[in-house]
């Protein structure tokens, strides 16, 4: 409902301010602003900073967030998202087909497409990626291709996908890197070797990467749509500290920042030479609460003796200290958006609920709740926070508010891997839990509230969520599904055991020299259609 | 001499051995699994699982250190884990970042620390020692972090003198280099000139008050030759071991240097590696690092004999 509002009004936002300077747009952070329509000349490398080095270049093993910024330029998937969250086609020539049992998905491949390597692409090339996708060991793909028992051509631009049972997050997935067709040639040439030559159908091709410094990808001549491609190069160059991607912007040495945290964001506003893109993302950011994980992931999940654990009324009072906006005011510069269940109000296929409608902070009744509980007061509980000065921040104030209703919480800095390997493992009373964020509301839900999911780290068990999360993977109505999602919401909102806090946005600062750069929900940077203003 | 070098080499090579065994050991002692850090946000056991079992990471320790001893000493440092890229490859693309940041900066080092600790000695009592003392302190105390940002500030934002951030290689284009390096070096030199300042002007101090130095100015030499050639020769002994010790430190002070400018040496390479658990970077990195460390503390030593050849090496007995 949210997005149908802001969407004209965004619209209508960037028709009237084409060149706004990062002030203009600063006066609505709050508001959305996804490109710049100005008309750009051909020529010139753009610079593009990533928050972090993405790690493999091959569609079926990479795992970053950054690593698909680096592919949106140089590996086109058989699906894309628009700027309203809608899957269109992209490889594809048009939407996949699905059968009336749901079993068998018909997929049309896009004729007269040349992969850079100057391979063509057919059904025969999409199989291959997709069965490479599901089997390779390995892959970072298997889990969400899993549900696919085969992969044929039944012609020579039509692949037909075979199901164990109805799959409807599929066109979701081939929307993401599961979607991404590699060059067969490439593959059979370089094999595991393929990420240090990655070929794909894109408008850039891969050049050169140095580790740790920068990836290279230069216009594309095979490229169906050259003649839209503006840029002869693309400079990918990971620099993690936010400062410094802010000096780098304001100095000119790189023209996009990726990733900007909303203090950065803040600190550029004052600078005319700067504008700022901005999309709503579809993943969460909260507090997950160990309610049972005492063997690690995957395993049966067991009885943890402490009163947050052991009572649901604790963890609803803990949840009631909170004051969402409060957090978003006081950690983020009111930058982000309060929170409360998995699904992003901006999701396109099954729209969460908005943060109007989010649980208000109610101290008496969180005292209330633990005097019927009858546990002592103070509420002991470690809070394992990752070593970001934001996340240190986060945890400060939560500390303080949890504080009033009765809980003595303890913040543990945990440096990133680490923290994994101990949440995992389930050595912890509660960390800050986040998640990128996925198309299909299935990404955001299936593995982390599924009993023995593969990112349930709380422990969480509950029969109705598990049979919520298996009808909402097998029904294709659209109308139907966001019932079952509502539904499922409000069951793990009870539970308390994962608390929905807020939702980042994502934040790119660039030079007002350039134009045509695309900011969308998936918090992907498009440059396909970028270029420096004429 | 010969002889004491064959011994200090084999003692060179011992030590390394040791460092492997500790680096191995210690990160592997890091809390959080390689396998993890490598899925990132995507995690599920079957992927884990096969990422573990490609990277050889189910295998006994003994093993896996076994593995990469063998493949070290043919000069194969193996593959990271993250990016794919052959270890060996990251380092020699890194290595000329380091070493040119770390020269550069010694050569500011020594320029600005020795010129100051002799014109601070010489002057003793007078504003020129107050000054160059004042600086000294504030060298050693500002924060590395803080100066790298502040200069960028001024010099690359307001008056865009210099570059931000970024490597060109002094074979492509030397004068850009020099744009990119400067500012870098002058954060990484500028703790170690205090440092060199401090050292000097003491051991001037010490060496402007001995007999030897009284004896040449009875004898009627210049200023110039008793301060140069007498007073600052005999001091720049406890210079060099102070510089050679401090190398050290230049190396690890890049880690941060390069997180600000951005540049792909060794520091940037290390830090990249520790928050992936790309074990084989990390190990690669580590060791190459000791064994530079190694090499200029031989170096240290060697040109103490240069300098005052009344220092008598052990191979002579």
């Amino acid at each position: 409902m949210r997005r149908t509002a802001v969407a004209p009004a965004a619209v209508a936002l960037m028709a009237l301010t084409g060149c706004s300077s990062l002030q203009t747009s600063a006066t609505e952070v709050g508001g959305v602003r996804m490109t710049d329509e100005r008309p750009v000349r051909d020529g010139g490398t753009l610079t593009v900073a990533l928050n972090a080095d993405p790690d493999k270049l091959d569609p079926t093993l990479a795992q970053t967030l950054v690593g698909r910024t680096v592919f949106s330029s140089m590996c086109e998937k058989l699906y894309d998202i628009d700027q309203h969250g809608t899957v269109v086609p992209q490889l594809a020539a048009a939407l996949p087909t699905t059968s009336a049992d749901g079993r068998t998905v018909t997929v049309p491949v896009r004729k007269g497409l040349t992969f850079s390597d100057g391979t063509a692409l057919d059904a025969r090339a999409v199989v291959t990626s997709l069965l490479r996708h599901r089997d390779l060991p390995g892959s970072a793909r298997g889990t969400e291709l899993a549900p696919l028992r085969a992969v044929a051509a039944t012609g020579p631009y039509t692949v037909k996908l075979t199901l164990q049972q109805p799959y409807v997050p599929l066109t979701g997935v081939l929307a993401d890197r599961s979607g991404m067709v590699m060059s067969p040639t490439a593959l059979k040439k370089y094999g595991k070797d393929f990420t240090n030559h990655p070929s794909c159908v894109g408008p850039f091709r891969f050049a050169e990467r140095v580790g740790g410094d920068r990836i290279v990808l230069v216009k594309d001549p095979h490229y169906y749509d050259a003649d839209r491609v503006h840029l002869d190069r693309v400079v990918f160059k990971p620099i993690p500290d936010g400062n410094v991607r802010l000096a780098n912007l304001r100095s000119g040495d790189i023209q996009i920042g990726d990733q900007m945290s909303p203090v950065d964001v803040r600190s550029a506003l004052t600078e005319p030479k700067l504008q700022l893109f901005n999309s709503p993302s579809l993943g969460y950011q909260g507090i997950g609460l160990n309610v049972g994980n005492v063997k690690g992931l995957g395993e049966k999940p067991g009885r943890i003796d402490t009163p947050i654990a052991r009572d649901v009324r604790v963890r609803e009072a803990f949840e009631l200290s909170l004051d969402r906006a409060l957090i978003n005011k006081v950690v983020y510069q009111g930058m982000y958006e309060p929170a409360c269940g998995p699904l992003s109000p901006q999701s396109a296929i099954a729209p969460g609920e908005p943060a109007s409608r989010c649980p208000q902070r109610d101290i008496d009744k969180a005292k209330r709740l633990l005097r019927e509980a009858g546990v002592s007061v103070p509420v002991a509980m470690e809070l394992k926070v990752s070593t970001t000065p934001e996340q240190s921040r986060l945890g400060q104030v939560v500390q303080a508010m949890a504080k009033e209703a009765g809980f003595a919480v303890t913040l543990r800095p945990t440096e990133y891997a680490t923290l994994l390997d101990e949440t995992d493992a389930g050595r912890y009373d509660a960390f800050t839990s986040g998640w990128s964020g996925r198309l299909d509301p299935d990404g955001n839900i299936a593995s982390f509230l599924r009993t023995q999911g593969a990112m349930n780290a709380y422990g969480l068990s509950d029969p109705d969520i598990d049979r919520l999360v298996e009808r909402g993977r097998t029904e294709a109505d659209p109308a139907e599904r966001t019932r079952i999602y509502a539904e499922l919401t409000r069951r793990v909102r009870a539970e308390h055991t994962l608390i929905y806090l807020y939702r980042q946005k994502n934040y790119v600062v660039a030079s007002t020299s350039v134009a045509g750069v695309r900011v969308y929900g998936d918090g992907l940077v498009r440059v396909r259609t970028a270029g420096y203003t004429r | 001499m010969t002889t004491y070098l064959l011994r200090r080499l084999r003692q060179s090579l011992l030590t390394l051995f040791l460092v492997s065994i500790v680096v191995f050991a210690g990160i592997r002692a890091l809390p959080g699994d390689p396998a993890l850090a490598l899925a990132g946000e995507e995690r599920s056991p079957e992927a884990l699982a096969a990422i573990r079992a490609s990277y050889g990471l189910d295998d006994n320790v003994l093993i896996q250190y076994g593995r990469f001893i063998g493949h070290a000493l043919t000069g194969d440092l193996g593959t990271s884990s993250r990016t794919g890229l052959p270890v060996a490859d990251a380092i020699t693309e890194a290595l000329p970042v380091t070493l040119e940041l770390a020269a550069l900066s010694l050569l500011l080092a020594v320029v600005v620390g020795i010129g100051a600790g002799v014109v601070a000695a010489v002057r003793r009592g007078r504003p020129e020692e107050w000054l160059a003392n004042a600086i000294a302190l504030l060298g050693l105390s500002v924060p590395t972090f803080w100066l790298g940002i502040v200069l960028v500030l001024t010099f690359a934002i307001a008056v865009p003198v210099f570059a931000a951030s970024g490597y060109v290689p002094f074979g492509t284009d030397p004068f850009d280099n020099l744009r990119r390096m400067v500012l870098p070096a002058v954060v990484l030199g500028s703790g170690l000139a205090a440092v060199v300042m401090r050292q000097t002007r003491a051991a001037m101090l010490d060496s402007l008050s001995a007999d030897y130095i009284r004896t040449a100015r009875a004898k009627g030499l210049s200023r110039r030759a008793v301060i140069g050639r007498h007073a600052l020769r005999n001091s720049l002994v406890t210079v060099v071991t102070v510089l050679g010790l401090q190398l050290g430190h230049l190396i690890s002070g890049a880690v941060v240097t390069e997180q600000i400018f951005v540049l792909p040496g060794f520091g940037k390479l290390t830090i990249d590696a520790v928050f992936t658990r790309d074990y084989a970077t990390l190990q690669g990195v580590v060791l190459c690092t000791s064994a530079a460390y190694i090499l200029i503390n031989l170096l240290v030593d060697v040109l103490y004999s240069v300098i005052d050849p009344r220092i008598r090496l052990g191979g002579a007995r």
